[in-house]
Order: structure tokens, then C-alpha cells, then sequence
């Protein structure tokens, strides 16, 4: 701007109105297309990185992962951590002109509990029932206490729909959602792209941006060439080897900021080799989970200890990273009486799982694991270790901002992420001992008792936790870093 | 009457295939790079720099130094070192799967030419029906069916060539049946399967070591894409179009890791095809064309 000062006014104008009219479409490549963009249906992360500029949450969280007001100005828990009351905003509307009160918030979060298939009801369980006694006021009343409700209001549970739209769309919601957000749905074509425009009345202004396309692009090298060609503005995630591909841009930037998720390989403790707890501690303790870092993440990410990553609230430095002990997993071996052993490492396609898993059996191999590694589409990944087929499977977790998210499915008897089948009563109680605590150093405290237990089980072994990273166009400034991944683009700007 | 003065006559057919061969360049050009590269494979564990497998965290994607003559990948393994056990993985494919189609395609072709009737319907039929796919369409479909391992990948691309082995011999079949030494080796009392392997199959034989030679090129090019696809063998083991796959991320930063094994296939499938095509010329005197 400081040069065009001196431009004859004609070319001063001339960019001003180019600036306008052609440079506020912002395209963003996604690593996938987003399979179901309904907040009660939805599975998949990447379906969140869209949903949040078309739907208004009750509340977020801000760079610091701190519950910030969003729909709900203010809130209020009460009655021994039983009941939630929130004061709302006023003057919110929806895409198609109705009006976002208190009826809206309850039937959305009531959807979310009821909707056929949705896949929100599990953290929304403890909900016993949702009032709005006036337009701007919504009480949720808990069965049992339940410390994560905030947070798990961060994300899908907490966006609110338009009744209007969701009623009259029925099944067909995901493909034409309609939110009180800062952009709004125009069109999708499957594989290609989504199409978003600014919402000129949003209540808290109108966004700098005119409007948002997302376009998949699953190889992570066709996305860092298109950042690059300029097709697109915007890509998240960027693979860990094109980082100094994109520093070496004069044009573009690269970010890698931390995560809320974690990596790592459950062992089955349902059938040899892993049912036996010296073999599982043999291979957590073969791993060097710096050299990981190292060698595919080139320093990106850091080691993992446990489920709950440096900079969230339930971190503890107490929770030590595992360092890699040959001997000591040598001789675990041989007290297992068997000093070699053979099994099937299950994974993921894609360059990084491969470069991992090649990792993990070269460091396995070095105290006497013959490691063979089988590679399945992701979806029969899942499968498998649903079912409990396979000997290791290289599966993690994109996290939450409450640590809950983190650790009670995986670790909890029958928890939907329990792939390893781990079930211990100690450790049940002490999770939901910790869900019902409100304060975070007691269930911290009641976290590392039961962290020091499953580490030492190791039906999984922790290597390291994600961290987000987004390439972009030098021109587009105001991205915010909020670790749970997301990028808001309501403040976002290009120059 | 003819079948009694053919010894000679075959004898100086030979002598005289061998000289049109040696004289064309390309095809002996062919052959002594197909000939090297068996023995490479032959010989990787001993002349191959490192172990294909050992990783070297301090040496990642190192360009081309005297240490490594082809460079280091991404979890710091030799290039050179994988490119020569590579050798191994592509020519046991190409040769086990097109021996596997050469067996079955010629046993199937030879009945079906020879029989004829509801047989040569049945089997023709099948035949069509494996050539109505795309040939890499169906090696993709079978290797995924199958799952991935390097096994598996030559079954499916066996599967995928045996069709044209079974056209190429029903067709001699057909023409060769009636010549008149089919007739008089039958009139003799030779028996049908005598007739077809001690008479029929050396007269044929030209052209299924023509059509072996261009398939093994193409079988070589399907393992690699397979691999290259992720259904192919599964790593560590070095394969070219794995290592293809693994190098196609790093074409900004570390070219080199493309290149080996780019350029290995591509002279491995133009040897294996110059000599392919040397030996059609050299077998069919009616085909030449100089």
C-alpha cells in the first residue's frame, strides 16, 4: 500500500478495485474431501475444517485451547456441576433469514442426541435434558457431573443449526447446510470442490473475505504443488518433507504449530506375541522416539509420553517420554523366553505411514522382533482393528480440547477407540473419576494415576504427537492457531 | 515326403536365424543389457555397496557422493545398493509370471487349436473375457483382490498374460494342423498329444519365444507399477516402482532418488523389447522388413 501512494490516482484505482473484486476469494486444499458436512453426522476431522465457518458454535476455544463465549455470551454452571446455564446473544440469524434463539440451540443440541446415526451422542451422554426458558437462555441439565461438556460444545455438538433448513432438508442436511456462521453454503461438487460466500449480515461484521472454496487434494505432493503453482492460497496439512520446500518460497509461509492428537502402534493383548506384557513393554521400549522426530517429522513434532500433549491442560511433565533401551528390551525378551519374534505390523497407505513403518521395524528388528509390515486402505485399517485382526496396527487420534477426548475411549473397557481390547477396573474408575472432577489439577492428578498404570501395560506404544501445519500465500494474513487444527477464516485477509 | 529332408533344412534355418539376428545391432544391444542385468541379479548380495534394508539416520537424502555413487533416501538407505536388489524383484517377476502364462497359455491354446469343437469355444470364450479388461486394469483388480505381496503381483500379472499366449498358439495350431507333416505324423499312427508336442509345438516355437520376450518387458513394467501403486511387494524390500512411489515426494529436493530407477526400467523394458523385437525379425523371415 505504501507504494501505490505515489501511483497516479488512475492506477491507484485501478488496484484498489482489482483488490476487491478479484482478490478476496480465498482457495484452500484440503487433504481430503469432506465426506458428511452435517455437525450431528460428521466423522471425519476434515469435515470440521468447513463446518466452522458455516455453523456458529455455543462456544470455542482460543489459541490457548481456553472455552471463549461464541453463541453464548456467558454461562454458568450450577447444582454441583449438574447444570449448565448459557446466556445467548441476540440478534444472530441464519443463513435463510430465521432466527437463531434459544428453541434453535435446544433443538440442535437435541438433534445431536437423537438424529439416526449420529455420531455425537456419545459425548453428549451424560445430557439428561435441554430447557429454554426464554428466548436468550439455555439450561442443560447433566445426569452425572461431566467436566468435558464444555469443550465437547467447542466443536460439533455445539453447532447450531438452523431448525428451518434442518427440518425441511431431513437426511439431505449435509448437502445443503445452512448455519448462522460467517460464511454460508452455496455449492459442492463431490471430488472437487465446496463453495462458500461471506454472510453480509453476521452478527459479529461482516468477514474480510468474500468468499472460501475448499478443494481436496489426498497426495500431499499435489497439494504443496498446488500452494506453489498459486492455484490455491491455503493447504493444510503440509507433509513434514515439503516444510523447506515452502521456506525456501520468498512468496509463501509455512506454520507448524502444535497439535491436539497422538501417534502411535496398539499392540493386541488378545493373542500372542502381545498378550504377553513383557513383549509389549520390549517393543514400546525399542522405539527412539527422538530419532522419529528426527528422520520423518524433521524436528516438527514432538515425542509423546502419553495421550495428552505439551501445552494442553492435562500435560504433565511427570508423564516421561520412553527413551529407547535396547538392552533393557533384549532382556525383557528373554524373560519372556523368546528372543525372537515374528509379527504383522498393519498400516495405512501414504509416504509418512511407510517411512514410519519402515522406522519401527528397522528399531524393532535391532532387539529381536521380525517385523512384517502389511499394508491395508485405511477404511479396512479400521476395520481390522475393530475386529481385533492384527497382531500391531500404526492407528492415532487427532485429539480434543478436553483431555477426556484423549484418553476415556481409548483406555475405558468396550471404549470405541479401545482397539487393543485394554481393560483394567482400576483404570475405568479413575477415568470416570476424572470425568465427573471440575477441576483440572485434581483430574491431572487422578490422569497421572492412571497414566503411570497404562504406560507400564503398554498395550499401546505413544510416539508422537501431531502438530498442525499450514502452508500459505504470503498475502493472507489474520490466520489464528488454535491447536485443535482448525482455521477460522473469519479474520483472515489477503493484502 | 517333406518330413524327410527337413533335418538339414532346419539346421541351416538356424545357422541362417542366428546371423540375421547377430546382424541386428539393437536386438544383440538387447540382449547384452538383458544378459547384464541377470547378472546383477544373479550377483547383488556381493557386488551391491550395503545392505538394501540398512538405515543410516545420519546420512537422509544425501545427493551423490562417492560413499553412495546414487544418492541415500529418505531413512538414509544406499540408492545404488537398492537399485541392484531391485534388479531381483523385477526379473523374477517378469520371468516366474510370463513363464507361469507360457505354461498355461500354450497348454490352453495348443487344446483349443487342436481339439477344436465345444473345447476351443469354452476356452475361447475365457480368453475373451480376460482381454475384454484392460491388461493393467485387471493386474490392479487381482493384485488388490489378492493382497500385496510380491507373489501375488506375478500371479496377477501371470494371470493378465496368459490370453495372448493362448491366442498366439491356437492360431499356429490352426494353421499348422493342416500341413502335411501334421497329416502324415497322424497317419503314422502318432498319438493327438504326440502330434501336438514332438510335431506341432518345435513348429510354433518362434513365435512363443517372440511373444515371451515382449511380455517378460511388459510384466516388468506391471510389477513396477504395481509396486509403484503400493500393490506390489511391501517394504523394506527394494522394487523400483516402489521406490519410484517413495521418490516422486522428493522431486524438488532429492531428483536423483527418481532418476535410478526411472532410467533402470526404462532400459530394462527397451532391452527386453529390442530383443523381442530382434528375435521376431530373426525367427519370421516373411515379417522382415529389410
Amino acid at each position: 500500500m505504501t507504494r501505490t501512494k505515489f501511483a497516479p490516482p488512475m492506477i491507484l484505482g485501478l488496484t484498489l478495485f482489482l483488490s476487491t473484486a478479484a482478490a478476496e476469494t480465498l482457495i484452500v486444499g484440503l487433504d481430503a474431501d469432506p465426506p458428511r458436512l452435517d455437525p450431528a453426522l460428521s466423522t471425519a476431522f476434515v469435515d470440521r475444517q468447513v463446518m466452522n465457518q458455516i455453523f456458529d458454535k455455543l462456544v470455542d476455544v482460543d489459541e490457548k485451547l481456553k472455552v471463549v463465549p461464541m453463541v453464548a455470551k456467558s454461562w454458568k454452571v450450577s447444582n454441583a456441576g449438574l447444570t449448565y446455564t448459557f446466556k445467548l446473544n441476540t440478534g444472530i440469524k441464519f443463513a435463510d433469514g430465521t432466527v437463531l434463539d434459544a428453541a434453535a440451540v435446544k433443538y440442535s443440541i437435541e438433534r445431536n442426541l437423537t438424529l439416526e446415526g449420529s455420531a455425537r451422542k456419545g459425548e453428549l451422554a451424560s445430557v439428561k435434558e435441554v430447557a429454554a426458558p426464554d428466548a436468550a437462555t439455555v439450561v442443560i441439565n447433566l445426569k452425572v457431573p461431566y467436566g468435558p461438556l464444555l469443550a465437547v460444545l467447542s466443536d460439533r455438538s455445539g453447532m447450531i443449526v438452523s431448525p428451518t433448513a434442518a427440518k425441511k432438508s431431513g437426511a439431505d442436511f449435509a448437502n445443503e447446510p445452512v448455519g448462522s456462521g460467517p460464511f454460508s453454503f452455496v455449492s459442492r461438487k463431490r471430488q472437487d470442490n465446496i463453495t462458500l460466500k461471506a454472510n453480509a449480515v453476521y452478527w459479529r461484521g461482516k468477514p474480510k473475505l468474500d468468499g472460501l472454496v475448499y478443494r481436496p487434494f489426498p497426495d500431499g505432493d499435489v497439494r504443496v504443488a498446488n500452494l506453489l503453482s498459486g492455484a490455491v492460497q491455503v493447504i493444510t496439512p503440509v507433509d513434514p518433507k515439503d516444510v523447506a520446500t515452502i521456506q525456501k518460497n520468498a512468496k509463501l509461509d509455512v506454520t507448524t504449530f502444535q497439535g491436539l492428537g497422538f501417534q502411535g502402534v496398539w499392540m493386541n493383548i488378545g493373542k500372542p506375541p502381545f498378550n504377553n506384557k513383557l513383549v509389549r513393554q520390549a517393543f514400546s521400549a525399542s522405539l527412539d522416539r527422538d530419532a522419529i522426530n528426527k528422520v520423518v517429522f524433521l524436528g516438527t513434532v514432538k515425542p509423546a509420553a502419553g495421550p495428552f500433549p505439551p501445552g494442553t491442560p492435562a500435560y504433565s511433565a511427570a508423564i516421561r517420554v520412553q527413551a529407547a533401551d535396547l538392552a533393557g528390551a533384549r532382556k525383557k525378551l528373554a524373560q519372556a523366553g523368546k528372543p525372537s519374534i515374528p509379527f504383522t505390523l498393519l498400516t495405512a497407505p501414504g509416504a509418512v505411514n511407510a517411512q514410519l513403518a519402515q522406522l519401527y521395524q528397522a528399531m524393532a528388528a535391532q532387539v529381536g522382533f521380525n517385523v512384517k509390515i502389511e499394508t491395508v486402505e485405511f477404511g479396512a485399517l479400521l476395520d481390522r482393528a475393530d475386529k481385533r485382526n492384527y497382531d500391531a496396527v500404526m492407528l492415532g487420534w487427532s485429539g480434543r480440547p478436553d483431555p477426556d477426548g484423549n484418553i476415556y475411549e481409548f483406555f475405558h473397557t468396550g471404549g470405541s477407540n479401545n482397539q487393543a481390547g485394554y481393560s483394567v477396573p482400576g483404570i475405568d474408575s479413575l477415568l470416570e473419576k476424572a470425568r465427573a472432577q471440575t477441576a483440572m489439577s485434581a483430574r491431572v492428578a487422578t490422569y497421572n494415576v492412571a497414566l503411570g498404570k497404562i504406560v507400564d501395560d503398554s498395550p499401546y506404544a505413544f510416539t508422537y504427537f501431531t502438530s498442525n501445519t499450514v502452508g500459505n500465500a504470503k498475502t493472507v494474513t489474520g490466520l489464528r492457531l488454535v491447536p485443535d487444527g482448525i482455521l477460522r477464516f473469519y479474520t483472515v485477509d489477503t493484502k | 515326403m517333406t518330413a524327410l529332408p527337413a533335418v538339414p533344412t532346419i539346421k541351416r534355418e538356424r545357422n541362417k536365424t542366428l546371423r540375421r539376428f547377430t546382424a541386428n545391432r539393437l536386438a544383440v544391444a538387447g540382449l547384452i543389457v538383458v544378459l547384464l542385468l541377470s547378472v546383477v541379479a544373479l550377483l547383488s548380495p556381493y557386488i551391491s555397496p550395503f545392505d538394501p534394508a540398512k538405515q543410516d539416520f545420519a546420512a537422509l537424502l544425501q545427493s551423490p557422493s562417492a560413499a553412495h555413487p546414487l544418492g541415500t533416501d529418505e531413512l538414509g538407505r544406499d540408492t545404488l545398493s537398492r537399485v541392484l536388489y531391485g534388479a531381483r524383484i523385477s526379473l523374477s517377476a517378469g520371468l516366474v509370471s510370463v513363464a507361469l502364462a507360457l505354461v498355461v497359455g500354450t497348454a490352453l491354446g495348443l487344446i483349443a487349436g487342436f481339439v477344436g469343437g465345444w473345447l476351443d469355444e469354452l476356452i475361447g470364450r475365457i480368453i475373451d473375457a480376460l482381454l475384454a479388461f484392460p491388461f493393467l486394469i485387471l493386474a490392479i483388480s487381482l493384485a488388490a483382490i489378492l493382497g500385496p505381496s510380491l507373489q501375488n503381483t506375478m500371479l496377477a500379472i501371470a494371470i493378465v498374460t496368459t490370453p495372448a499366449f493362448a491366442r498366439v498358439t491356437r492360431a499356429q495350431v490352426l494353421a499348422q494342423r493342416e500341413l502335411d507333416y501334421v497329416q502324415a505324423a497322424s497317419a503314422l499312427g502318432a498319438s493327438s498329444g504326440r502330434t501336438l508336442l514332438r510335431h506341432i509345438l518345435p513348429n510354433i516355437s518362434g513365435a512363443l519365444i517372440v511373444q515371451a520376450s515382449l511380455a517378460i518387458a511388459e510384466a516388468v513394467l506391471a510389477e513396477s507399477t504395481l509396486s509403484f501403486l503400493g500393490l506390489g511387494v511391501q517394504p523394506p524390500t527394494p522394487s523400483w516402482g516402489s521406490m519410484l512411489n517413495t521418490a516422486r515426494g522428493y522431486l524438488q529436493t532429492a531428483p536423483w532418488l527418481a532418476l535410478a530407477p526411472g532410467v533402470i526400467i526404462f532400459l530394462t523394458v527397451l532391452a527386453f523389447n529390442l530383443l523381442g523385437d530382434g528375435l521376431r525379425d530373426a525367427l519370421d523371415p516373411r515379417g522382415r522388413t529389410r
